[in-house]
């Protein structure tokens, strides 16, 4: 199971004692030195999500951006507020489905880049001829 | 100046489909009420095939290939999610939000005619954007006119979405007001119209042009308000708790801030348990909760907008099940950072009757936490791995709806994740 569980989605039948309880045994005498130290575990929604509003979690299917280290299964982090750039892997629309590439941006054109010579590059004109839903900014790849 | 902003998601549930699924666009798309029984929202395109609202679905069913018409069974928990991210968005625009409906909330805003129109384009543009939804604006110096220029904006193309009354030519207005009749305005029922016609008034701008005092005396306060509110005063105030047909809303602003997870538990409470007794009162559960907060936009320094979606185990109207769903947004409660607002909103809204075999067994369940264990085992083995027994699994149990054309719920669970082709 993924630790990220779609953005701040929480199940209700969760006790949240385990939230509420301190996450550090309390000694009835003399206090924990370490308590002092705790300042909560790592939250994985703070450092992988910078706009949680914003922000979305897509299934990767297919292997055609190997080269950049996501594979089929995988699941991105997708920011719908970022400003897609040259390089950016972004998730566009081609023919109604949702699509993942590189994003290369150079004075002849656009061109959408797989990262497998399997796959041959798109080109358009312009950004404007390209629907970007979303820029990827963190893969969770399977080891 | 001072005026309100109403943004409304267009066509909310079709919308949100389309949203995670692109081959919906251009295409008649319906989304079904609980189910499966009728349509509730439809695409523009599905509304120019003539298809009305509520039309049942076993009257469209036989001509949908023909029109290459798409169905969908209501997604609660997509809707559910998508609501709180836009109201979350919203929330950054102004510090006095009223979340009036699912897909809908009156916003206090403050500028000149130029900046409130930027405004509007900007939440229009990033709302779409950010969380892949079109929404229309309407500002104006009343809620009333909020809803009317939001119409406006939304059927008249050349607003590009975004309707400032006031920056409107007021010829314009007239000739709008004098074209719409008086059930077009919001707060006017359709039974009170003909005694409306029997007084002459036939248009919105007839009403505008009432007396408001004999408006008063021949029909009530609240006409009155409409007919003040059409003349530009403001006189219907923000409100805690609306029903509508999809949801229940309890939400606040708070005269002092709150700036600890103790204070926000015991507004949650509060509202965990004033919903369940209002759901209670009308005789429904609810399957979705979700518990919002957030921070005055006059404070730049500490933004919080924090919200969770909370999917139900099952339908409930029970305090305890509702309060303990509220308390889900408390670990996103930062001390020391001051929320001058929080609410929670219950969808998915079914009669309880729906449920009444499994009633008695209700209570019981809950204090062994079968319904959580069923949950729980359903999410890591998938929906129908799993049910009470003399209920079945596949034999549908009444309290499970039918919902045969579901979308995947796309954020809420990880199971269900959109899928992006790498091909």
């Amino acid at each position: 199971m993924g630790v990220i569980v779609g953005p701040r989605v929480i199940d209700a039948g969760l006790s949240l004692l385990s939230v509420l309880i301190s996450p550090v045994p309390v000694a009835a005498g003399y206090p924990s030195p370490a308590q002092d130290y705790f300042d909560g575990r790592i939250d994985l929604n703070e450092h992988l999500i910078k706009d949680i509003t914003s922000t979305y979690v897509v299934r990767v299917s297919g292997d055609s951006m190997e080269g950049a280290g996501i594979s089929d299964g995988d699941e991105l982090i997708v920011n719908r507020a970022l400003e897609p750039r040259d390089g950016s892997v972004v998730v566009a629309v081609l023919d109604g489905e949702l699509t993942i590439k590189r994003l290369r941006i150079t004075e002849t054109g656009v061109v959408l880049q797989a990262e497998n010579p399997g796959y041959p590059d798109i080109r358009v004109p312009s950004v404007s001829d390209l629907v970007i839903w979303g820029v990827a900014t963190r893969c969770l790849h399977h080891v | 100046m001072s005026q309100i902003a109403l943004v409304d998601v267009n066509c909310f549930y079709a919308s949100a489909e389309r949203a995670f699924n692109p081959s919906l666009e251009g295409r008649p798309v319906v989304v079904l009420s609980n189910n499966d029984g009728c349509a509730v929202t439809r695409s523009p395109e599905a509304k120019a095939l003539g298809i009305p609202m509520g039309e049942p679905w076993f009257k469209l069913a036989p001509r949908a290939r023909e029109w290459g018409l798409v169905a969908l069974s209501s997604n609660y928990e997509l809707y559910g999610d998508l609501s709180a991210r836009v109201m979350e968005l919203l929330g950054r625009y102004s510090a006095w939000l009223e979340v009036y409906s699912i897909d809908e909330a009156f916003l206090g805003v403050k500028g000149t005619p130029e900046e409130l129109l930027a405004l509007g384009r900007t939440m229009k543009n990033t709302v779409r954007r950010n969380i892949g939804v079109p929404v229309c604006v309407g500002i104006a110096g009343t809620k009333t006119l909020a809803k009317l220029a939001n119409k406006w904006a939304k059927n008249n193309p050349s607003f590009d979405g975004v309707c400032h009354w006031d920056s409107v030519p007021a010829a314009h207005r007239e000739s709008l007001m004098r074209r719409l009749s008086v059930v077009e305005i919001w707060g006017v029922a359709t039974r009170l119209t003909k005694r409306l016609t029997a007084l002459g008034i036939h248009s919105i701008l007839d009403l505008a042009r009432a007396d408001p005092v004999m408006i008063r005396d021949r029909f009530s306060v609240v006409m009155m308000r409409t007919v003040l509110e059409l003349q530009g005063t403001p006189c219907i105030p923000m409100e805690e708790e609306r029903i509508g047909r999809e949801q229940l809303i309890f939400s606040r602003s708070f005269a002092t801030p709150i700036t600890t997870a103790a204070g926000i538990r015991q507004v949650m409470s509060v509202y965990g348990q004033q919903a369940s007794a209002r759901l209670a009162k009308h005789g429904l559960q609810a399957k979705v909760l979700t518990a919002f907060a957030g921070t005055s936009h006059f404070n730049p320094k500490d933004t919080s907008y924090p919200s969770v979606c909370v999917p139900m185990p099952m339908p409930t109207a029970d305090p305890v099940l509702l309060t303990r769903a509220a308390h889900a947004l408390l670990p996103l409660i930062h001390a020391g950072v001051r929320y001058v607002r929080a609410g929670i909103m219950v969808t998915d809204l079914r009669p309880t009757g729906n449920q009444s075999p499994l009633a008695p067994f209700e209570n019981p369940h809950e204090e062994l936490r079968i319904g959580t264990l069923l949950d729980d085992v359903s999410r890591r083995y998938g929906r129908g791995s799993i049910g009470l027994g003399h209920a079945g699994i596949r034999g549908g149990p009444d309290w499970t709806m039918k919902r045969d054309m579901l979308s995947p719920r796309y954020t809420t669970h990880w199971d269900e994740l959109p899928l992006v082709k790498a091909a």
